[in-house]
């Protein structure tokens, strides 16, 4: 229960919530913590930020403080990999990365977490790459004074599956490599393509155990993916041959060499003709030839999700198609820009 | 119980159709035996020993009817005209008492739990399986008073229409100036200006004739009325 005074009446009394100041620019942050305890010279302090009454709390049995509801939140919503400190500010905690890792956000959790009233968690987008210590999300419970049975029954609804909010940790995968093309086996023109996936696979922190080059042969494509998957490869990327053209030919090595499921096709310019297949678990990414050209592909909205672990199929190759234009800025931002986030 | 699948397998082709309503009432079902502690809600075992309140008649009341067992005419049925996606479950032996409430905004969440699905009402139909229970359903644990006379088994009570004679059972009489009348005879009745009628065929029966033959010789007479 609340009950309101006049600022004028309340010295010696302990404030019930973090008071927050805002210079617009320049400052916001609280200016007042809970539980400070009001003297005369906070009076005019506090007029200035607009407060001429406050509020005393007598909470009844059933209901709790903004600060409890935050914890209790939070304790939900938190998953692998997340960290939060139990000390609510301005009413909210905010949830960090506890390690550098690919943040997933389990999305229908979190929809079903805000449909309920009076609370809120909002986080970054899911599939974002973090490192430790970054802010993830945050949540509060939206007024002063709760019932406590909907925060708990929002914090169960967040804890289904493990969280809402979980930073997974990318393998450090073997990763093989297979270049194909004629022109490039054949010595017509430098590869150009190995040095960028290789970037791309030790920025994500694997590495690359071995680099085939191969002609537009689906025998030699064949033989290639099997003496990756003889070397152990836990993931082998091939580039070109993804096309339509009469010469391309990477998919049906792929499928000679014995994929058990084949997705051709990925919702995302650049990116259409990408491929993802699996021989054994193992997963094939083909990666077709707008790789060159384009900074950002599909290819960087799907390696990170293979190297947590996520099986991908049809369905997540289709469900990208919304974000999944990238506008080709003259500067790429990526991955400060809308490409890939509409998940 | 028998399997979620088989449930609403058996609850659709009762019914008439496999619909969003369906799934719900079928959990609902499910939800509501679990937290009497009932396994086998129609076996002879338990059968007797609760009753369901629904708070709607859609087809989520036929699902929690089918799981459960529950029927008008076995009294364990109670049906409460409110328009509210809910339903109480009542066991008599502990007096426990629960009542679900389908919560509106799973109607809202069904295109995050089958986004895969652009048709709303499979969409919803897919969604309502995948939601767990607390995104379904809210639940209070209630107090139920169960009245002796509306409780299943033998009429407990019978008394005359002070004004037409109709016999009524178990306390559904009006008392109106400390005389009993029926429902029909009270103020307060769904339908009006009853007239007895006579019709054309109102010697039919069922049942075969003294001579072997079954007494149609009323049919395809035209109306008389």
């Amino acid at each position: 229960m609340l009950k309101k005074i006049r600022v004028e009446d309340a010295v010696g009394q302990r404030l019930s919530h973090d008071i927050t100041e805002i210079r617009p620019g320049e400052f916001k942050d609280a200016a007042f913590r809970k539980g400070h305890t009001v003297c005369d010279e906070d009076i005019c302090h506090l007029q200035k930020l607009g407060k001429n009454h406050l509020y005393l709390i007598d909470l009844e049995k059933d209901e709790i403080h903004e600060n409890q509801a935050a914890s209790i939140l939070a304790n939900g919503l938190a998953g692998e990999g997340i960290t939060w400190v139990d000390n609510p500010k301005e009413g909210k905690i905010c949830l960090y990365a506890e390690h550098d890792g690919l943040l997933v956000i389990n999305k229908a959790n979190l929809a079903a977490f805000n449909m309920v009233d009076e609370v809120m968690c909002a986080s970054l987008h899911s599939y974002t790459l973090v490192k430790k210590g970054q802010q993830v999300a945050a949540t509060r419970a939206i007024p002063l004074v709760m019932k406590r049975n909907p925060v708990e029954r929002a914090a169960a609804i967040a804890a289904q599956e493990g969280g809402t909010v979980s930073v997974h940790v990318l393998k450090d995968a073997k990763v093989g490599v297979i270049i194909t093309g004629n022109e490039v086996f054949n010595g017509l023109v430098d590869d150009k393509f190995a040095p960028i996936l290789k970037k791309k696979i030790t920025d994500l922190r694997s590495h690359i155990t071995r680099i085939e080059l191969v002609p537009d042969n689906t025998e030699l494509i064949q033989q290639a993916i099997e003496t990756h998957i003889q070397n152990n490869c836990d993931l082998i990327l091939l580039s070109g041959g993804m096309s339509v053209d009469p010469d391309d030919v990477t998919r049906k090595g792929i499928r000679n060499a014995g994929a058990t499921e084949m997705h051709y096709g990925a919702a995302a310019l650049p990116g259409a003709m990408f491929m993802v297949a699996y021989i054994n678990n193992i997963p094939l990414l083909g990666v077709p030839a707008c790789g060159l050209h384009h900074k950002v592909t599909v290819l960087d909205l799907i390696l990170p999700r293979i190297l947590i672990g996520e099986r991908i199929g049809k369905k997540e190759l289709a469900f990208i198609g919304h974000g999944g234009l990238c506008m080709d800025c003259p500067e790429c931002t990526h991955p400060h820009c809308p490409f890939g986030k509409g998940m | 119980m028998q399997s979620f699948e088989t449930l609403l397998s058996k609850s659709a082709k009762a019914h008439g159709h496999l619909c969003p309503g369906q799934v719900v009432g079928v959990r609902m079902a499910i939800l509501g035996c679990r937290l009497l502690g009932l396994d086998n809600p129609t076996s002879i075992a338990q059968i007797k020993k609760f009753l369901v309140y629904v708070e709607m008649d859609r087809c989520t009341a036929d699902a929690v009817a089918h799981v459960t067992g529950v029927k008008l005419g076995r009294r364990s049925l109670k049906f409460m005209d409110y328009g509210i996606m809910a339903a109480t479950f009542v066991h008599l032996e502990t007096g426990m008492a629960f009542r679900i409430l389908s919560t509106e905004e799973s109607r809202d969440l069904s295109c995050v739990y089958a986004p895969e699905e652009s048709e709303k009402r499979i969409q919803q139909l897919l969604a309502y399986k995948r939601m767990p229970d607390n995104v379904l359903f809210r639940v209070q644990k209630v107090h139920v008073e169960v009245n002796a006379l509306d409780l299943p088994g033998p009429t407990k009570q019978k008394v005359a229409c002070s004004r037409c004679g109709q016999v009524v059972r178990d306390g559904r009489e009006v008392i109106h100036d400390g005389k009993p009348l029926c429902r029909p005879c009270s103020d307060n009745c769904y339908f009006s200006a009853p007239q007895e009628i006579l019709w054309p065929d109102m010697d039919w029966t069922p049942v075969n004739g003294a001579n072997g033959t079954t007494r149609d010789k009323g049919k395809n007479k035209s109306s008389a009325y």
